[in-house]
């Protein structure tokens, strides 16, 4: 398969980036979207036509949610539920022209062409995504019987892989998909509920804080999550910030 | 140092642990907020190692390479973690999970260390589920367990096929509570290129900030080795693209011995390789066997008619198939240990049994889709199913996957005794970085189980003894001369990669290096092959510092710079795993030489000459390594011939 | 930076709320509107209009109802600028993603709205107020009442030559009220212009009411006109269909097991509100009323 590939340019956080228009043939339909990029940079290098093109990955197998890429207008590319690194070039269609554009948002800066800095996300975690259960000295694990249902949607929930995409699909560039499928990992367990209440005001003032959008339910989130984490998480979070607000203060 | 020193506790097994968690040195709270402990990587080990010293007091300095601490690579660990409950009441126990791994690990394993293994995994299943992890639960609500291969109990915990993920983001977040707590300092995008060492102990490292190319000194009291194994010195594996054994071979170079190099696991159930393009192999996990079945066409004329695409797996009838697994090892069926069923599967394949390209197998469902419907198969594995079909193309509920074994884990590692410490002071070693708990082979689930005991359960305990007598130590500014001197081996190593200019990627040296290591010390390796191995490697290392072409500078992010300073060390590393592994004349867990095996095909190992752990010490550039024993005493365990039949 | 001070899940219960508050108006809203098919000259329609007009209660109700939309407003234009300020550098393509109809032009309808309003306002809402002129209507009773009122005065001498004149006028002028100008149980006076009204009963007479039947009707005689307004409805249609369920959400009811109702919710709310105001300009139009 051929392709015609538009993809961005940037130095570095303070350069101006630009598109760059390069061509590719002879792609299996079997390989994969990050393959197709790892034999452009060969060319790229082989050929002396430009430096290699800067994008993250890592386990190529759609779990450590570092890959990430703009695809044709849709985070992660045109197929559904998967990360990029786990996209297949037999999802387009020969001679296709693919734009190729980094994660866009305040909170997440460009670092290098296609590379940003989600450290935000980090930062967010650090305010409540966790629960305070210190090395040791904590119940057996039968303890306390949780519910299956409750177990699983938590699980499904706590499946994020903090890749970003929902924020890259957000037309604000909001990050409530990601903090409330923390929020709602927590909020389902018995374990969560001591510091539930502190977690959640804590957790959204941090992301506001850190410039992601307002929610405005447009479940662009939803659609573009390679794990499939549902927006009731975010009705979830809603409730529960409503929750803490109403009847606890924190200090 | 000509003997290796354990350090073991005297006294009965059971005891050994509880002994020494009860006489070991402690470090007063005032004083540990004076001691600097640096932690490289954010896996199960480095993580949760960070986030218990941190919680301790200590101020702990934890590193990584990827923007974030959770991309470790423990993340993509599937099916399980073992732990010896024994909530299911089918017969575990602490000393059965301790036999069940030495076995596993082909009796090539430290007994204490094992057993102290065994008994914190029950403790780490609880600190998980106080952590919010949210593992498969019974309608009862009460855990759910599964088998894995090995055992012949159900003893593994797991959250859907994502119990590495959920593992991890348990110790993350533990790892994010103590860095809002201000005990933990978090460095992202930052690779360890250099040890310190400083009157012959470990005093700090030095690091290549991966966005900026900026080289940084770091002290530490001691330094954490928490980085992981070195499967990509085989280009395709299991391993993340970053994976890397760079930090641990510096170590090495530093004077930490390396230990059994050529332990390498090959894992049986990996998405077959399908063309020269590709970047990595992806495993399907081992969980998969619990209700799939292995075969091959019992017809040659079959497997040939399937290769061709003139038949498919479907049109094969029930009697011309065989399971070989099942038909091999009665006992255990599809279960056996990964070694022996990755063994069985290449076998069948070189004699011509193999479908899809020839070197695949069938791993099939339709007698538990038939057996426990699609709904019950697609709750357990339903997300395994999905991330396959969207590799190949093919539906599993209706066709049977192909598997093939790749390259997984290294059993190998940086040489370290009871407390986890390295032959250089104040340098520990956690999780697969360190050669300690699995032996020759390692059984499934057990490496979330090692990592997570590593840190959270065994190094605060041995890293605060170690430090109790660093408190008279004031921090060592990083002006010291040792310092200096470590950071110009790195600018030089830079500068000497960028000065080549040659014309060759990286990537080509990195598939070549890869073909080198799974054609002559992968799974079936002979004494000829690796005796060819060894010279080609070299032959390799030399063309690399000749015709390695990266063409930016170190001043911006530069993955070509990355790659190449890693594989510059894994050319060296590759060739060690070949000595290691030619020196080590007989057949044990992962490491199968073809000379030594039963007239079944089965590995024979060679207790009276090899139970040893053989440990590499640096001698130099270029030099000839030299091996120290680590001699293997079974106390408590009787030594027998592994027999999964 | 945020324009508000306050967390992003406030703004949003804020904006919920305050658009809860008009969904619950405009079934009201429209009810009225809806008895002007009633094909009585206006008689139930007018009657609701006083009701609306003199009712304490309703008045207040009026003032924070405006005040809603304003906030609602205001505060749809301020969110939207801060989600604006999100994504300093957009993309190139535009986005592909799939999302929840109409949800991605909220700020767009709701502009549409907006201009409606105003329009709305300066046709009918103003007339009220005075701010424009629109079509009256008054009690016959009270207009023969200020006449005599004004009579007696003239007996009693009070009054002067030119008063005399105007009197005689108004009495022309009501006399002259016929055919279209009187409603049909001949109670009332209708469809004045101001001149008509000032004539009738006089310059300092303020007991009258806008008659927004007959204005409504000559209005929607406009095809230009209703079509405005029909644009306008699909407009809310769509803001609506959104903001229904958008209020579940945000509140935190949209529970998985719920999720299908309230959309079904949603899909009928905003079907049947718009439906229900646009049947009014069509039957008028459509039927010469």
């Amino acid at each position: 398969m051929d392709f015609t590939l538009k993809i961005w340019r940037q130095a570095n956080a303070k350069a101006k980036g630009k598109f760059e228009t390069y061509k590719i043939t002879g792609i299996s339909p079997d390989c994969s979207f990050l393959e197709m990029l790892d034999i452009l940079n060969e060319q790229l290098i082989n050929d002396n036509i430009a430096h290699p093109v800067v994008f993250d990955n890592d386990c190529r197998e759609g779990i450590c949610g570092m890959c990430g890429l703009y695809i044709n207008g849709r985070p992660h590319g045109p197929d559904d539920g998967v990360t990029t690194c786990q996209l297949h070039m037999r999802k387009f269609h020969d001679g296709e022209t693919i734009t190729i554009e980094p994660w866009r948002a305040k909170a997440f800066p460009v670092i290098k062409d296609l590379v940003v800095d989600r450290s935000a996300f980090d930062k967010i975690i650090q305010e409540g995504g966790y629960i305070s259960a210190t090395t040791g000295g904590v119940p057996d694990a039968n303890a306390i019987p949780i519910p299956k249902p409750k177990a699983d949607e938590a699980m499904d929930a706590a499946s994020c892989i903090g890749c970003g995409a929902c924020v890259a699909a957000c037309k604000n560039a909001s990050a409530m998909l990601f903090v409330g499928a923390k929020v709602s990992q927590f909020a389902l367990l018995p374990q969560g509920q001591p510091e539930a209440k502190r977690r959640v005001v804590r957790m959204i003032k941090k992301m506001d804080e850190l410039g992601f959008g307002n929610c405005t339910n447009t479940y662009a989130c939803e659609a573009e999550c390679p794990k499939s984490i549902k927006k009731t998480n975010i009705a979830r979070m809603n409730r529960e910030f409503i929750c803490s607000k109403t009847s606890y203060t924190d200090k | 140092m000509a003997t290796l020193n354990s350090k073991i506790p005297e006294g009965p097994l059971a005891e050994k642990w509880t002994k020494y968690k009860a006489s070991q040195k402690l470090v007063n709270p005032a004083n540990k907020r004076k001691l600097d402990v640096i932690i490289v990587g954010t896996g199960l080990a480095g993580a949760s190692a960070a986030a218990s010293l941190g919680a301790l007091g200590f101020n702990v300095k934890v590193f990584c390479i990827q923007d974030s601490p959770r991309r470790a690579h423990s993340i993509a660990a599937q099916g399980g973690i073992n732990a010896a409950k024994n909530y299911p009441n089918d017969g575990d126990s602490i000393g059965r999970l301790f036999y069940d791994t030495i076995k596993g690990g082909d009796y090539r394993a430290r007994e204490a260390n094992v057993y102290r293994l065994a008994e914190v995994s029950n403790n780490i299943i609880d600190q998980c589920v106080a952590q919010g992890v949210p593992f498969a639960r019974e309608y009862s609500g009460y855990l759910a367990n599964r088998s894995f291969g090995g055992a012949q109990v159900s003893r593994t915990f797991y959250a859907k096929g994502q119990t590495g993920q959920q593992l991890l983001l348990g110790a993350y977040s533990a790892l994010s509570q103590q860095i809002k707590a201000g005990t933990v300092k978090l460095y992202t995008r930052k690779e360890m290129e250099n040890l310190v060492v400083i009157d012959g102990k470990a005093r700090g490292i030095i690091t290549r900030d991966v966005k900026t190319g900026e080289i940084e000194r770091w002290f530490g009291h001691c330094v954490v080795l928490a980085t992981g194994g070195y499967g990509n010195v085989y280009y395709l594996s299991t391993n993340a693209m970053n994976s890397n054994g760079s930090a641990a071979w510096q170590c090495y170079k530093k004077g930490a011995y390396f230990a059994n190099p050529c332990y390498v696991q090959i894992h049986p159930t990996c998405i077959p390789v399908h063309g020269d393009y590709q970047s990595k192999l992806t495993l399907m996990s081992e969980s998969l066997r619990n209700d799939g079945r292995i075969w091959v066409p019992k017809k040659k004329e079959d497997a040939e008619a399937i290769r061709n695409g003139q038949k498919t797996a479907n049109d094969i009838a029930e009697e011309d198939r065989d399971y070989y697994l099942e038909r091999r090892y009665p006992a255990f069926g599809n279960l056996v240990p990964r070694d022996i069923a990755s063994r069985a599967a290449k076998e069948r394949c070189d004699a011509g049994y193999g479908v899809g390209t020839g070197k695949a197998v069938y791993l099939d469902f339709k007698e538990a889709i038939n057996r426990l419907g699609k709904e019950k198969v697609a709750e357990r594995y339903g997300n395994l199913f999905q991330m396959y079909q969207k590799i190949t193309d093919d539906n599993p509920y209706e066709t049977p996957m192909m598997i093939y074994p790749a390259v997984h884990y290294t059993m190998g590692g940086i040489w370290v005794d009871y407390e986890l410490q390295t032959t250089i002071p104040g340098l520990f070693a956690a999780g697969e970085a360190n050669f300690s708990d699995h032996g020759a082979n390692r059984l499934g689930a057990s490496a979330l189980m090692q990592g997570l005991a590593d840190g959270y359960f065994v190094l605060p305990y041995t890293v605060q003894n170690y430090l109790s007598a660093e408190i008279y130590n004031s921090p060592i500014p990083t002006s010291n001369p040792e310092f200096d001197k470590a950071e110009a081996e790195v600018k030089q190593k830079i500068e000497r990669i960028l000065n080549v200019k040659g014309n060759k990627t990286v990537d080509s040296f990195q598939k070549e290096l890869g073909h080198i290591m799974w054609d002559y010390v992968g799974m079936g390796r002979t004494k000829e092959g690796l005796e060819k191995a060894i010279p080609m490697i070299q032959n390799l290392r030399a063309d690399f510092w000749k015709n390695v072409r990266v063409d930016e500078d170190n001043d911006c992010m530069n993955p070509e710079l990355e790659k190449a300073l890693r594989l510059a060390d894994h050319l060296e590393l590759a060739e060690l795993i070949a000595r290691d592994a030619l020196q080590r004349e007989e057949s044990c867990g992962g490491h199968f030489r073809e000379e030594h095996q039963t007239e079944e095909g089965e590995a024979k190992r060679d207790d009276e000459n090899f139970m040893f752990v053989g440990a590499w010490q640096y001698t130099g550039e270029n030099e000839v390594p030299q091996m120290h024993k680590e001699d293997l005493n079974y106390e408590f365990i009787k030594v027998q011939q592994r027999n999964y039949k | 930076m945020k324009l508000i001070k306050l967390a992003s899940i406030s703004k949003k219960l804020c904006m919920g709320a305050l658009g809860a508050f008009l969904l619950i108006f405009l079934p009201f809203h429209m009810g009225m509107n809806l008895c002007i098919l009633r094909d009585d000259g206006g008689e139930w329609y007018r009657n609701v209009c006083h009701f609306m007009g003199t009712n304490y209660i309703v008045k207040v109700f009026e003032v924070v109802l405006l005040a809603c939309v304003l906030f609602h407003i205001v505060l749809g234009i301020i969110l939207a600028i801060e989600n604006k300020m999100s994504r300093p550098v957009g993309y190139a393509v535009a986005n592909k993603s799939k999302t929840h109809q109409g949800s991605k032009f909220m700020i767009w309808t709701g502009g549409i709205l907006l201009v409606f309003l105003v329009i709305h306002f300066v046709d009918f809402y103003f007339a009220k107020t005075g701010l424009v002129t629109g079509k009256y209507v008054v009690k016959t009773e009270k207009v023969e009442k200020a006449f005599q009122e004004k009579a007696m005065k003239m007996q009693q001498g009070q009054l002067k030559e030119a008063d005399l004149k105007e009197l005689q006028a108004q009495y022309m002028a009501i006399q002259s009220l016929s055919g279209e100008k009187v409603a049909k149980n001949g109670k009332y006076f209708i469809n004045l212009t101001k001149e008509e009204l000032q004539q009738t009963c006089g310059k300092d007479f303020k007991d009258y009411e806008p008659d927004f039947y007959n204005m409504a009707k000559e209005k929607f005689h406009n095809n230009l006109f209703v079509v405005i307004y029909l644009l306008a409805f699909i407009a809310l249609g769509i803001h609506l269909y959104h903001g229904v369920g958008s209020v579940f959400q945000t509140y935190g009811l949209n529970i998985e097991k719920y999720a299908k109702t309230i959309d079904i919710l949603a899909v009928i709310y905003a079907i049947v509100i718009p439906l229900g105001f646009a049947i009014v300009p069509l039957k008028v139009l459509l039927t010469a009323m």
